[in-house]
């Protein structure tokens, strides 16, 4: 069992220019006690890269473009490719529509934050999960 | 949700290469020392040494797209190369932003290529505790060359000095003149100094860093120099990289390599040493000992050598004889 600090990538699929939404969640995960890893703007393969050397716990998707449901298709198709299948925490966040949330989380997301999110709810959220 | 290692199968992935099992390894020591040892005893037979650049400077001078620059350039010769980058765990939440891979986004995806954030968790000189061990790691898994990059620092952070072999100092345009020059600490350490960000000037802190080394005796015979980068278009690279294959020559044509590699072997003896005597002392003193005596401080400020050394002189360390 690897205790320790909880680790989080934030990455930021594609180019859309919105840095705000991920940069208040890192920091409230920082104030949390967590470690951040900001991969910033990353390609879903470096995303991943990025996933299994930095050995995160949760992987969390800053998404502004409306391409959430290609991107997380993406990186867990290629997730699953490596043989690292469940071994995420994956959680999405930015300006996703409230119907596209219940598709999400069947696809494999743990969980979906639309704009309005209190960063309290994401930290407590992967308090919460993690060891389950 | 969190994952469960075990280190044999971890072991046996590793040998093949495998950066998953990697980045695991180097989990299980980060948050457990104690299991270096039942790691590092599978790789005994592996006489590998890597080359070990050290990369320091004030927070913001770029010594992480620093990184990146020397990085492309190095895995363009068809060198492995294994990065560690530290930055600061809050004192207040024990949190951490780690925001250094984010520089080094273009060399992510090469093969030969291992990036890992560290957050210094309450370790002092601007690194990690795991820091050494982790340049085991990545010299066991054959890398060419590790470069750590420290913290950003200020003027007295240079454990970095004891793990690395040549070290690279960054600075920025603006840096400070002629008197922040001769001043001790992180100026010393240099074997390269680099004044990073060249399209904002530079050319006199250049001036200022060369005339103090024009001041100084060397007495391993190696004479830092001093590049001019801007490692976001590459400028200066090529230079930087020269003296550094200049400084790693003169450190193996001379004894200075084998006299760089025992003194980070000393520096880690030590720390195990007085991690050790640190155990001891904590069975021995208790911690509510410590905090009376704090109390008794308080109205007897002047008093506070003689009240650590009268608790400290009930406490005996003795050496077993062997016979």
């Amino acid at each position: 069992m690897v205790e320790g600090k909880i680790r989080v990538l934030m990455s930021k699929p594609g180019i859309d220019g919105h840095w705000r939404g991920g940069i208040v969640i890192s920091r409230a995960l920082r104030d949390a006690g967590m470690e951040l890893i900001f991969g910033g703007f990353q390609n879903v393969e470096q995303c991943v890269e990025s996933a299994i050397q930095e050995d995160v716990d949760v992987i969390g998707l800053s998404i502004h473009s409306g391409a959430h449901f290609a991107y997380v298709k993406r990186l867990l198709d290629l997730i699953e490719e490596k043989g690292l299948k469940d071994q995420y925490m994956l959680l999405v966040g930015g300006v996703i529509p409230a119907r596209d949330f219940s598709e999400l989380k069947k696809m494999g997301v743990a969980n979906v934050y639309g704009p309005g999110t209190m960063t309290k709810d994401v930290v407590e959220f992967i308090k919460e999960n993690i060891m389950k | 949700m969190r994952r469960e290692y075990d280190i044999d199968l971890l072991i046996g992935k590793f040998k093949e290469k495998d950066k998953i099992a990697l980045a695991r390894l180097i989990s299980i020591i980060e948050n457990h020392p104690e299991k270096a040892s039942d790691i590092f005893k599978n790789f005994n037979h592996i006489k590998h040494d890597s080359y070990i650049i050290g990369i320091t400077g004030s927070p913001g001078v770029g010594k992480s797209t620093l990184t990146g620059a020397i990085a492309k350039r190095l895995l363009k010769e068809g060198k492995s190369i294994g990065v560690i980058s530290v930055d600061p765990t809050s004192p207040f939440s024990g949190g951490a932003f780690l925001g250094d891979r984010v520089r080094m986004t273009e060399v992510s995806l090469d093969p030969n290529i291992f990036i890992r954030s560290l957050a210094s968790r309450g370790y002092r000189g601007g690194i990690s505790r795991a820091v050494l061990d982790i340049t085991l790691l990545y010299e066991a898994f054959g890398m060419d060359f590790i470069i750590i990059e420290t913290v950003g620092v200020g003027q007295s952070e240079f454990e970095i000095y004891n793990l690395a072999y040549t070290i690279i100092v960054v600075m920025v345009p603006g840096y400070g003149d002629a008197i922040q020059m001769q001043k001790a600490g992180i100026i010393e350490i240099g074997d390269i100094y680099d004044v990073n960000k060249k399209d904002l000037g530079g050319a006199d802190i250049a001036a200022h860093i060369d005339m103090m080394l024009d001041d100084s005796t060397f007495q391993g015979g190696w004479r830092p120099p001093v590049a001019m980068t801007n490692s976001i278009t590459g400028e200066g690279i090529d230079e930087l990289i020269e003296y550094l294959y200049g400084h790693k020559e003169h450190l193996e044509l001379s004894e200075l390599l084998r006299e760089r590699k025992r003194n980070r072997f000393a520096y880690k003896v030590r720390e195990l040493l007085y991690y050790k005597i640190d155990n001891v002392l904590e069975s021995l003193i208790s911690p509510d000992e410590i905090k009376e005596i704090s109390k008794t401080a308080i109205d007897n400020k002047f008093q506070i050598y003689d009240l650590v050394h009268d608790l400290f002189s009930n406490v005996k360390f003795e050496r077993k004889k062997d016979d």
